[in-house]
């Protein structure tokens, strides 16, 4: 009864009396008042500070009278920036740069090797594409194929280039609005054409234009704003000053597009589009249109032709983008939120409890989008540093960071949240900026060993971190935290020597279970790719909204139906399946093994020792060592006596054997860069 | 400063996980962490099982999810009038100006009665057409709900709704709302297996989504584990071509050795779990192909289920599977069955459907029954919405379609803590609107809640600063067809 009883209610009391609280007193919650700078508090442990971020930490932690842990050992720190900054784990000759660099700055300098990589981009756009729903498909019922992939290019690139992030928004919430607008800066804006778009038979197109400018208000605002605004379409927020008038003054902004509802436009796009072709293309594409035209009904000729024109298509991106209907669609009220049930007329404008929006710019997108950067505004700044803060410590420092409202979690550290926004602003919107004050803050490069366990007693006066703050929330150490699906698969291509590094470019179709579309699907069977499409960045991999890739799912990816902030952090058996048995990672053992057995000396231990470290940046201990070469013997003892088995594991995966070992020692070896690659080290950042 | 606010709020918070961990966390890490080390890992929990809030009648459920819609006037919702206005145009007091989906909108709505016989079966005497005569057998076990009504006239919409309580995607499953608030019975299995299987009456079907036995917004662990009908039966189950069983647990005790000595350094609880987690996948490559190998079932369980139990992935194939499964403590086995979307040529496509499920759904109502098993397992029958009075495409008396219709269909339910021989709720005479006592998806999710032992409004997650709950802020149980 008591277990049960834990698991059905939750403390939401707490908020809520906060809430009544907060108000009884005349104050405004505290997300909607700009943030303040305070001034760095003062520390006792001066010598431990490395960026201001360190005095916000260490000041709460030594008023709990907690120690931080020790720094994390060179190893554990290169693979941890890495993995964190590109999504890729260091190689051997960039750790023993590393480890060879004594300078004192040289965190700092690795940090900036690290920014400055194309693989940073790729990383970074990972945050991006969840909470923008990207994907390669329309996400209802057949599910049809799209081609938004330019978009997603954009987001690389602008990350790279470390575009401003107020540049950032503005491109692409109103891109197209800009005058003398770039082709670019229109493909930008697919950001809100991400969305489902339903194209079932019988669908009626107004309930659906509804759905699509819903999503684009609730990702907009959880975005942007954190804020869940979509509470308010069917009535006033029950929890945020934001009203169901307030929603649809907010939803005119993104209200005022020439598109259907239910779909529309050639090759799964629904207006309003931009095709993407070559100068050439498209002159040979107006040449077949004119020979169409001149064609007669029945000729065969006509049929060749326009099978011409769809050949030519087809491999042409059609980005869905915004831009503004001529004729202005008016938005109601709609009752309950119904499609069909609409009640009084509005026009576009941003909730009252907000800074309003300036009296002599007219209320479009624009103005939205330059409303959200404005330095004044108290939520974009402190979200954004928030997402960012999240994906080096796992968590914000609002844990809701989807939900900066009033039932949203407290700050845990109110002032460096405010500090690191204020701070945002002041240096331009500068992403990697702030990015390289958390990561080569002490707080980041702490141990992240949890000590102080209850068996062992706390000596020293200090209090023990385990009793005092179980959950880590004051950061006494660092997080471990589990990769992301994309980082665990990208990891085993990088460790084998298998990954194609190409930048961008259309969705590839890497291996998968046989079998998985069709049984399920509209006659959609997954047809995969082969060469060097197998072993791209895993945010290439095509994207069907209702049958995922099942690695990445496993993993905890999200579906990319809607706009996702934080993904979960689940730890099961179907996850042990993957790494022991797809092809991914049987074949990244492979390629592993002959890496273990090509690149270094003839000797055994020497050759698990180098395998070990190209996955774990660290050399095994003895004791590990020692595990990994007796069960070396054992697997090689056995494949001796079963050549044949090892011929056959040895046929997993596409990619060409090298070198001339014999099948049963490289199969021994596979079995032993399969156990590496299947460690929880290996699949966590330390 | 911090706010003196924000400094209670923090403390609280704190207190709460104090509150956790003398609990179930701890209870849960000690049986894997024998160091007795206890640090915020409260994952491990979502395995364990749960006891109900209060005495279950039903302690899993078997949901044969029909895809597609199927036409409730051709199986169960009897019409006899119908016959004498066939071909007439639906009067506009029955139409009442309801939406219609693009098929039909501003075309003629003529009526098109069933062409099929029905009569009276069992002491209740429900009406079942000469579609189903298996079921017809087990009447007295089933609760036919007359009076099921949508909101939603498309199909992903519509079976979004039915199952995650939303026509939008986002939301949890009713599986995977089972398997969080009531953990799993089996160590070896997971709390929510999804079956599907292709409906020889419409083979290129609807198609299904992930997201219906997704979590949505739920932890990950807690979504359906897809048992497939071809390849592996769970993915990637299966060692690759060369690796031996002995192997295998070499190798894996070799990963456990070097994760302990990781777990001694780092003392995070998530490495215990993972060694755990390998541990069961190990198990789960004996369980799961035990479970689909039907070679230990006697030949009149074959007999009972039909000549297509033997293949694997037919509908009748996969009831066999849910009745396995149901043995082996699965709390919540989701069947979806495609192949009812019968817009046109409706008599040779509704033929092929019920082929598949007339003799296989009896035979799993005869089976639990006779094994003791009904009494506490739920089964439950019925698709996203129901089909039309009106034909859609060309009527003829032997040849006819029938669209979408929201605003009435049938479901049936049996066993687990439900009245069999009941027939619950009414349409009109045409089946267009409900006469009597409306059912809505959130009820009939309540009612499923409440056979587990679960009150549907404190199964809540919070999310996006609300608690959320599968039944939103609706669902009332249905008292009446309680046992």
């Amino acid at each position: 009864m008591e277990l049960m009883l834990e698991r059905l209610t939750r403390p939401v009391l707490v908020n809520v009396l906060l809430l009544v609280a907060t108000e009884a007193m005349g104050e405004t919650h505290w997300a909607f008042r700009p943030p303040v700078r305070s001034p760095l508090p003062a520390v006792k442990d001066v010598d431990w500070i490395r960026t201001p971020v360190d005095q916000f930490i260490l000041a709460r932690l030594e008023a709990e009278q907690l120690r931080p842990s020790p720094v994390a050992n060179k190893e554990t720190l290169i693979r941890r920036l890495a993995l964190d900054l590109t999504g890729l784990p260091p190689t051997p000759v960039q750790i023993d740069y590393f480890l060879a660099d004594d300078s004192p700055d040289a965190v700092q300098r690795l940090v900036d090797r690290l920014l400055a990589s194309p693989s940073y981009g790729e990383r970074t756009a990972l945050l991006w594409l969840d909470l923008s729903r990207y994907a390669d498909t329309d996400g209802y019922e057949v599910d049809e194929e799209r081609s938004m992939w330019p978009w997603r290019d954009w987001v690389v690139r602008a990350f790279n280039v470390n575009m401003p992030f107020d540049q950032f928004t503005i491109e692409q919430l109103a891109g197209d609005l800009l005058v003398g607008a770039t082709l670019d800066q229109k493909i930008a804006t697919g950001f809100n054409r991400n969305h489902r778009i339903n194209r079932e038979a019988g669908t009626i197109p107004e309930e659906f234009q509804v759905e699509g400018v819903v999503d684009r208000v609730d990702t907009t605002a959880t975005v942007w704003l954190g804020l869940t605004m979509a509470c308010a379409r069917c009535h006033d927020h029950k929890y945020d000053p934001i009203s169901k008038e307030e929603f649809y003054q907010f939803y005119a902004f993104f209200n005022n597009l020439p598109e259907i509802g239910n779909g529309g436009g050639e090759g799964g796009a629904a207006e309003p589009v931009i095709r993407i072709a070559s100068v050439e293309a498209e002159a040979e594409l107006a040449e077949l249109d004119r020979k169409i035209s001149g064609a007669s009904e029945d000729e065969p000729l006509l049929e060749e032709l326009q099978q011409q024109r769809k050949d030519l298509l087809k491999p042409i991106p059609v980005v869905m983008v915004m831009k503004e209907r001529e004729e202005q669609r008016k938005t109601f009220v709609l009752h309950r939120g119904q499609y069909d049930q609409p009640r009084q007329l509005v026009t576009a404008d941003v909730p009252k409890v907000l800074p309003s929006l300036p009296d002599d710019i007219p209320p479009n997108r624009l103005s939205l989008a330059r409303w959200l950067v404005d330095p004044g505004h108290p939520l974009t700044a402190r979200v954004v540093v928030n997402h960012l803060w999240k994906t080096h410590f796992g968590r914000g420092l609002v844990d809701t960071a989807e939900d900066f409202g009033a039932r949203g979690e407290l700050p845990t550290h109110p002032d460096l949240l405010d500090w690191l926004a204020t701070e945002f602003i002041r240096n331009g919107w500068n992403l990697k900026a702030i990015r390289k004050l958390i990561v080569c803050s002490a707080t980041y490069r702490q141990s992240s060993a949890i000590r102080n366990v209850p068996r062992r007693t706390s000596g020293s006066g200090l209090a023990n971190s385990q009793a005092v703050d179980p959950k880590n929330l004051l950061l006494s150490r660092a997080p471990r935290l589990r990769l992301p699906a994309e980082t665990i698969r990208d990891q085993a291509l990088a460790v084998g020597g298998l990954l194609v590094k190409d930048i961008g470019g259309p969705p590839v179709k890497p291996y998968q279970p046989e079998g998985l579309w069709l049984p399920i699907s509209h006659q959609q069977a997954y047809v995969q790719d082969h060469g060097q499409k197998l072993y791209r960045r895993s945010m290439y991999t095509f994207w069907k909204r209702t049958i995922p890739p099942p690695a990445m799912t496993s993993f905890d990816a999200p579906t990319r139906e809607t706009c996702i902030v934080k993904r979960s952090q689940s730890n099961t058996p179907l996850q042990a399946l993957v790494l022991l048995n797809d092809t991914t990672f049987v074949e990244a053992a492979r390629a592993l093994a002959q890496r273990m057995i090509t690149e270094t000396v003839d000797d055994a231990n020497q050759r698990i020792r180098y395998g070990f470290r190209l996955a774990t940046a660290r050399w095994p201990s003895a004791a590990e060592l020692s595990i990994l070469r007796e069960g070396l013997d054992d697997y090689l003892e056995s494949f001796q006596q079963d050549k044949r088995a090892a011929e056959v594991l040895l046929t997993v995966g596409e990619s060409p054997s090298h070198g001339d070992a014999a099948a049963d020692e490289l199969a021994a070896y596979l079995m032993v860069a399969s156990i590496i690659l299947n460690l929880d080290e290996t699949i966590t950042r330390q | 400063m911090m706010h003196p606010l924000h400094q209670q709020q923090w403390i609280s918070s704190r207190r709460q996980f104090f509150g956790r961990a003398s609990g179930i966390g701890a209870a849960a890490l000690a049986s894997l962490f024998d160091s007795g080390t206890s640090a915020g890992g409260t994952k491990l929990v979502s395995r364990q099982p749960r006891p109900a809030l209060f005495a279950p009648t039903a302690k899993r459920v078997i949901y044969l999810f029909q895809s597609g819609a199927p036409a409730q006037l051709d199986l169960f919702d009897y019409k006899p009038r119908l016959r004498e206005l066939q071909s007439t145009e639906l009067p506009d007091s029955i139409r009442r100006g309801q939406r219609l989906t693009g098929f039909t909108a501003n075309k003629s709505l003529p009526v098109a009665a069933s062409k099929y016989k029905f009569s009276q079966h069992g002491q209740s005497g429900a009406w079942i057409s000469s579609l189903l005569p298996n079921m017809a057998h087990v009447a007295d076990e089933i609760c036919f709900v007359k009076s099921m009504h949508t909101n939603a006239i498309n199909h992903d919409p519509g079976v979004t709704f039915m199952q995650t309580g939303t026509e939008s995607a986002g939301r949890p499953s009713i599986g995977a709302w089972v398997s969080y608030g009531l953990g799993s019975e089996n160590a070896d299995l997971p709390a929510f297996v999804a079956i599907s299987s292709v409906g020889t009456g419409r083979p290129n079907g609807e198609p299904l989504y992930q997201r219906l036995w997704g979590s949505g917004f739920l932890p990950s662990e807690y979504q359906g584990v897809k048992l497939r009908s071809s390849g592996d039966p769970v993915l990637f189950l299966s060692n690759p071509g060369g690796v031996n069983d002995r192997l295998r647990r070499r190798m894996l005790d070799d990963v456990s050795a070097l994760n302990q000595l990781n777990l001694d350094r780092f003392f995070d609880p998530e490495i215990a779990a993972r060694i755990a987690q390998y541990e069961l996948a190990y198990r789960m490559q004996t369980s799961v192909p035990d479970l689909l190998d039907f070679s230990d079932e006697p030949q009149h369980t074959f007999d009972l289920y039909g000549p297509e139990s033997h293949k694997r992935g037919t509908f009748a194939a996969n009831c066999l599977l849910a009745r396995r499964l149901v043995e082996s403590g699965v709390r919540f086995i989701q069947l979806f069955h495609r192949g009812w979307d019968h817009h046109n040529d409706l008599p040779r496509q509704i033929e092929g459907q019920c082929y598949d499920i007339d003799q296989a759904s009896t035979a799993l109502i005869l089976d639990l029954k006779q094994r003791g098993l009904l009494e506490d397992t739920l089964v439950v029958w019925g698709g996203e919405f129901g089909r039309t009075v009106y034909c859609q495409g060309k009527l003829t008396t032997e040849n006819y379609g029938r669209d979408h219709h929201p605003r009435c269909f049938t479901v049936w339910l049996a066993g687990g803590g439900i009245q069999g021989g009941l027939t619950y709720g009414a349409t009109d005479d045409f089946s267009y609107n409900v006469a009597q006592n409306p059912v809505e998806a959130f009820d009939l999710n309540a009612t499923i809640l409440h056979c587990l032992g679960i009150d549907h409004t404190r199964l809540t997650y919070r999310y996006q600063g609300r608690e959320h709950r599968l039944t939103d802020v609706g669902g009332r149980v249905i008292q009446p067809i309680l046992a």
